[in-house]
């Protein structure tokens, strides 16, 4: 901050430079001075436990700690005197004396801060000769994380961060002295969206990774640094790989713009089905029924002549969904070649969502912090952006954000977090001070109705950033890079084709010869199922790009094998409009016949006779593009919306007698790859359905109940019933895009609660009270 | 004899608990006094000019306590600290117990002068009687008008809210009994921010400890200078210490500080027929030892400082030459490894450390090297906790270690376990 005193201190000699009330640890960074920490983090301050970080200061007489030392004007300090040295050794001793020391099994071995202070400031020896106090070694504390009691030096930064940064204060410190040691709170399974990042903040090998725990030495891997793209969040992370398969994900420390240095468990654990057996390896081509492997060759011909025999006829008569899965240069030479071929037909929306640019307003991430008052409209970040949903927390919880959510039919927050929940933009308005100055905004993409009322509400005096959370990760890029039916590449106007809708509309009616999809599900994503069965059915030739044999991708004349992110190289765009780079992971191997989507448009363009960009050109066509986000659209622009008459409305509006359906995020759901990978397999959600308190009494359901929903001859089993407050009477809201439960089942259709029990059996409980 | 009865006055005569008793003695009259006639910054004048010390061990002069309070933040509380486990300290359980009505005026005087609105007492979890006993004491003088709205006529509303504690010694400092009141765990904070500045909960906050709250009342009665006039330069006025040990006479005996500690032990009866002195611990378990050579030592914050020792909590323990000193520093070493809250390192594994190798002295199997480490390790984790709890573990140890080395080498292992240990058993 520019009106920070600057104050000048003396470390080891250095002159530094620093705001006044720096504290010394990060002060000596600046000239490359090392002050060993255990307790301290840069994201949660100084906690003054380990004791680690004593540096001499002159004219104190005793030793003070660096982490929660502030800098003065003046001050001389010493961290390799000799008695800041004999201090420290002194420190590590006394954390050697009960540790197990048994690095030789231990994964952290190779990366762990007390063998490499031991190794930098110990004394090689210990003079202790009793016996070490046994604790238990591998407790269980919850489907991702296992703890050794042996190992933990109790440094509490695990705890603090599921009570600062996460909120949800889920681990705890139990009993005392010596005796202290980490649980969960009440013993519940340790369970949120970012319990990963304690494996990270551990500065031991206390707390592991279950899928990572004897895999690998911190040596054998072999480290890329990439952008998480599971969410449109954009974490930069490093992959680490052994043996040719993804061991883990890390979090970049210094990634402040971006993941503010933290990874969700998405990010972290998702990664087995790289290696999964499921994937495709091979084009796949259905003949008489049957899938038969076919060549590259063979595959691209089909393709290409269905799309040339299609636009033979009628150019409206063929189209291509998807892009929000791809990289920027992939999606910007996908729509490329298909408009050079006279394509219109072109979205990259194949679920819920309607937009994902915010354009004028649009504000990084990091800038939510600044805001006084963050106004939710639709599904929260917390679980489709869920390292967003962590600024946000930030905002509310540590800088007094008011953060209200409009409408939202979603669990409450963590107790630590403050959040309103007003059912109109109105009531969210009049809760706001006077004199506010800045706002945030953020929104689902969804439904447009409800975030342009609240846009006009809104006080024209205050600073407005606006953010969309998207479904797919490169949504923004897909839309800047022109995959939608009215912009072209910068949001050019182009003559409109038809949307998603309307192709679905069109192939209904038999009217689409040829659709391609790329990285895309609509099966199982697109609110109405069977309105995409049968559109996908009477579709005279679909070819589809994907990882694994979709509910799509089954639906499938062609079905072509993909590579997935790590396996790529190239751009994606996050949903704040930053540019973020996609690198192939060194030594993953990728099944043998798998093409990116680049590589697969390339092989298409040159069958179609399409010219394309020069290679070493098209970084900079597609930089170009995205800096152009001159559109002066807003959230809930018209233009956005789907123009088929009969989704265009409202996907979930209520149609006969029954309930509608809200569908909400969850970050474990599926989306096609985590069902893939059966180390994750507790993280996935199960069918649940949560209903208001009125509907619970009128149904006879209490929470934890079961229930099956129907619609007509549809029927989905066993879901786990919650009673929400906010959720409107006669609304069940369900988890979208979980195969043993699809949300897009019964499309627009009213469901009925039937089949009522206390447990899975299949038998109905006693009738209602 | 300089035994002197100001806080313990009337105590064994008369039952002090009893209100009509305790005000035809005088009892609240200094409270209606300041109240109507005196202005908050009256009273914290008076403390002030009375040179009072904090009576709770650490000895910081209470006016001056007072003032760290930023004068613009409100509400500020004050908290009267009845926590008292320091090994040997039984003086706060008394007054608690005997003249609750007294710590209860010092207590509405200590938040008067500082202009709080609330104040809270935090009674150790074990006195159960003194607890029964204040809350009965705190009926009746919410009922006499004296706790709770508009006290004595003037539009000055004060409360008193009561809080066992869970039996962690840990509690009594100062931070960690505020996290407690909180509802947290008993856990010194990291300071700064000082509980002046941000105390219970988040908010200018006192602690006093009950005995230095309880002088306010006389201080008031008599006048600072009455206060001032007593003791030494530095350390003024009265201090009810608690003697233990091998004397004759235990208890609690109110002397004007710099009284000799030869006459303090003479108070207390004087040591066992035959038996010789060997070490007293003058100021709680936190201390280190003194000697024969320093009876003459008055007894007072400076004059113990000076010799390697403090005052403390005014908890004296007597110790003749019928003591085992491996047992005692075990014992103590033992306590404070227990009470550990364990959050910051040296405190935690240092007192645990020292307890298991002292633990084999007790079984004879001591090593030679064992008597250095105990002096090292024990004064390596000193200075660099987070509170006051990890310094408290060498004092004693060290200064018996020193005094008498022949105890330890007696516990020392023969040869043939001696080697077999050092061979890497």
């Amino acid at each position: 901050m520019a009106d920070q005193q600057l104050v000048t201190v003396t470390i080891d000699g250095a002159q530094v430079r620093v705001p006044k009330g720096t504290w010394l640890v990060e002060a000596a960074k600046q000239i490359k001075r090392e002050i060993p920490v255990y307790c301290y983090h840069r994201k949660m301050g100084p906690a003054g436990l380990c004791r680690i970080c004593l540096v001499e200061i002159e004219g104190m007489p005793k030793l003070q700690i660096a982490c929660n030392t502030a800098a003065a004007d003046g001050m001389v300090v010493h961290t390799q005197s000799e008695k800041a040295a004999e201090g420290r050794r002194a420190v590590l001793e006394l954390y050697l004396v009960n540790h197990p020391l048994d690095c030789p099994i231990c994964d952290k071995g190779g990366e762990c801060d007390l063998q490499d202070f031991a190794m930098a400031y110990g004394q090689g020896f210990s003079q202790s000769i009793d016996p070490k106090d046994a604790k238990p070694k591998a407790v269980d504390l919850g489907p991702t994380i296992v703890l050794d009691e042996e190992r933990c030096v109790v440094c509490q930064r695990c705890v603090r961060f599921d009570d600062m940064i996460v909120g949800e204060r889920e681990l705890v410190l139990k009993d005392r002295g010596v005796r202290n040691i980490i649980a969960t709170a009440n013993g519940e399974p340790y369970r949120h969206n970012f319990t990963g990042n304690v494996t990270e903040l551990c500065p031991v090998g206390a707390l592991t990774s279950k899928t990572y725990r004897f895999k690998s030495r911190p040596w054998d891997l072999r480290r890329t640094g990439t952008t998480c793209t599971q969410c449109p969040v954009g974490c930069q992370m490093h992959v680490d790989v052994r043996v040719g398969a993804v061991q883990r994900t890390m979090s970049v420390e210094s990634d402040d713009a971006i993941s503010d240095g933290w990874l969700c468990d998405r990010g972290r654990y998702n990664v087995g089905f790289y290696g999964s057996r499921d994937r495709i390896t091979q084009p796949l081509y259905k003949h008489g029924g049957a899938w038969m492997q076919v060549s590259w060759d063979d595959a691209l011909d089909l393709w290409s002549a269905a799309i040339q025999e299609a636009i033979a006829v009628v150019p409206a008569s063929a189209g291509a969904i998807g892009g929000g899965r791809l990289t920027n240069e992939e999606v910007f030479l996908l729509q490329h070649v298909f408009r050079a071929k006279g394509i219109k037909n072109l979205d990259w929306r194949a679920g819920r969502q309607r937009q994902a640019s915010p354009g004028k307003k649009s504000a990084a991430l990091a800038d939510i912090e600044k805001a006084q008052a963050i106004l939710i409209v639709g599904e929260s970040p917390a679980e489709r952006a869920p390292i967003f949903d962590l600024r946000v927390r930030k905002a509310a919880f540590q800088k007094g954000a008011k953060l209200i959510r409009i409408a939202s039919t979603e669990r409450p927050y963590p107790a630590p977090i403050r959040a309103e929940d007003v059912t109109t933009a109105g009531q969210a308005v009049r809760a706001l001070a006077k004199d506010i100055e800045r706002i945030a905004v953020i929104w689902d993409g969804i439904e447009p109705k409800a975030i342009r009322e609240l846009l006009e509400k809104l006080p024209q005096h205050a600073q407005l950033s606006t953010y969309i959370t998207a479904e797919q990760p490169n949504a923004r890029g897909a839309e800047a890079l022109g995959m939608l039916p009215f912009f072209g590449p910068g949001y050019t106007r182009v003559s409109a084709g038809f949307d998603t809708a309307a192709m679905f509309a069109a192939a209904r009616d038999g009217r689409l010869a040829s659709l391609s999809i790329f990285g895309a599900n609509p099966a199982l994503h697109y609110p109405d199922a069977p309105l995409v069965r049968e559109a996908l059915e009477r579709t005279a030739f679909l070819a589809v790009s994907d990882l694994f044999m979709t509910e799509t991708a089954q639906l499938a004349n062609l079905v072509l094998p993909a590579k997935a992110a790590f396996e790529k190289t190239g751009t994606t765009t996050n949903m704040a409009g930053d540019v973020l780079p996609v690198n192939a992971a060194q030594s993953l191997e990728s099944p043998s016949d798998a093409l990116s989507d680049l590589e697969m448009v390339i092989a298409l363009a040159e069958r179609l006779g399409v010219d394309l960009p020069l290679a070493e050109e098209l970084d900079a066509v597609v930089l170009r593009h995205l800096a152009q986000a001159s559109e002066e659209f807003t959230l809930g622009d018209d233009r956005f919306v789907f123009c088929h008459p009969e989704v265009s409305k409202d996907p979930e509006r209520r149609r006969g007698d029954g309930s509608a359906i809200r569908v909400e995020t969850r970050i474990f759901a599926g989306g096609g790859t985590s069902a893939h990978d059966a180390r994750i397999a507790e993280l996935r959600c199960l069918p649940e359905a949560a209903i208001s308190k009125e509907d619970a009494i009128e149904f006879g359901v209490e929470t934890g109940d079961y229930i099956d929903l129907s619609s007509g001859e549809r029927t989905m089993h066993d879901l786990l019933v919650e009673v929400r407050p906010g959720v409107p009477q006669g609304t069940i809201v369900l988890i979208g895009g979980l195969p043993d439960g699809p949300a897009n089942l019964f499309g627009a259709g009213a469901v009925e609660v039937s089949n009522i029990r206390k447990d899975l059996s299949r038998e109905p409980a006693g009738a209602p009270a | 004899m300089p035994v002197t009865k100001v806080l313990t006055q009337g105590i064994g005569e008369a039952d002090l608990r009893d209100m009509k008793v305790y005000r035809k003695r005088g009892g609240y009259q200094q409270l209606e006094r300041a109240f109507k006639q005196m202005k908050p910054a009256d009273v914290q004048s008076a403390c002030e000019r009375s040179g009072l010390r904090g009576r709770g061990g650490a000895g910081f002069p209470t006016g001056k306590k007072w003032s760290f309070l930023p004068p613009e933040i409100r509400p500020r509380y004050l908290v009267c600290n009845c926590d008292e486990a320091e090994p040997g300290t039984f003086k706060d359980r008394m007054l608690l117990e005997e003249t609750p009505h007294l710590v209860l005026e010092g207590i509405l005087l200590g938040a008067y002068a500082i202009e709080s609105h609330h104040a809270f007492i935090y009674i150790r979890g074990e006195f159960k009687r003194g607890y029964e006993v204040f809350m009965e004491a705190l009926a009746q003088a919410r009922k006499a008008g004296f706790v709770g709205k508009g006290l004595f006529g003037t539009k000055y509303d004060l409360d008193v809210t009561v809080h066992r504690g869970a039996g962690a010694y840990i509690c009594g400092e100062e931070t960690a009994l505020l996290n407690s009141l909180e509802g947290k765990r008993g856990e010194p904070r990291l300071k700064p921010p000082f509980p002046a500045v941000q105390g219970l909960y988040s908010k200018p906050t006192v602690v006093n400890n009950v005995e230095t709250l309880a002088y306010l009342v006389p201080i008031l009665e008599h006048g600072p200078q009455w206060f001032a006039s007593v003791g030494t330069e530095r350390s003024k006025g009265y201090k009810v210490v608690s003697i233990s040990g091998h004397v004759k006479n235990p208890g609690n005996y109110e002397v004007p500080l710099g009284t000799p500690m030869r006459e303090l032990l003479e108070i207390a009866g004087g040591l066992r027929d035959g038996r010789t002195l060997r070490a007293i611990q003058p100021g709680g378990g936190s201390s280190a030892c003194i000697f024969e050579e320093h009876l003459d030592l008055p007894y007072d914050y400076e004059s113990l400082a000076k010799v390697g020792s403090m005052l403390g909590s005014g908890a004296v323990v007597v110790m003749d030459d019928t003591t085992d000193f491996v047992r005692a520093a075990f014992n103590l070493v033992r306590f404070f490894a227990h009470e550990s809250c364990g959050q910051c390192t040296p405190c935690r594994e240092g007192g645990h450390w020292l307890e298991r190798v002292l633990h084999r002295f007790l079984e004879n199997r001591g090593l030679r090297s064992d008597m250095e480490m105990l002096a090292r390790v024990s004064h390596e984790i000193t200075g660099i906790n987070l509170c006051p709890l990890g310094d408290s573990i060498e004092p004693f140890l060290a200064s018996v270690l020193k005094r008498f080395p022949e105890q330890f080498e007696s516990r020392i292992a023969r040869e043939t376990f001696h080697a077999a240990q050092r061979d890497g058993h």
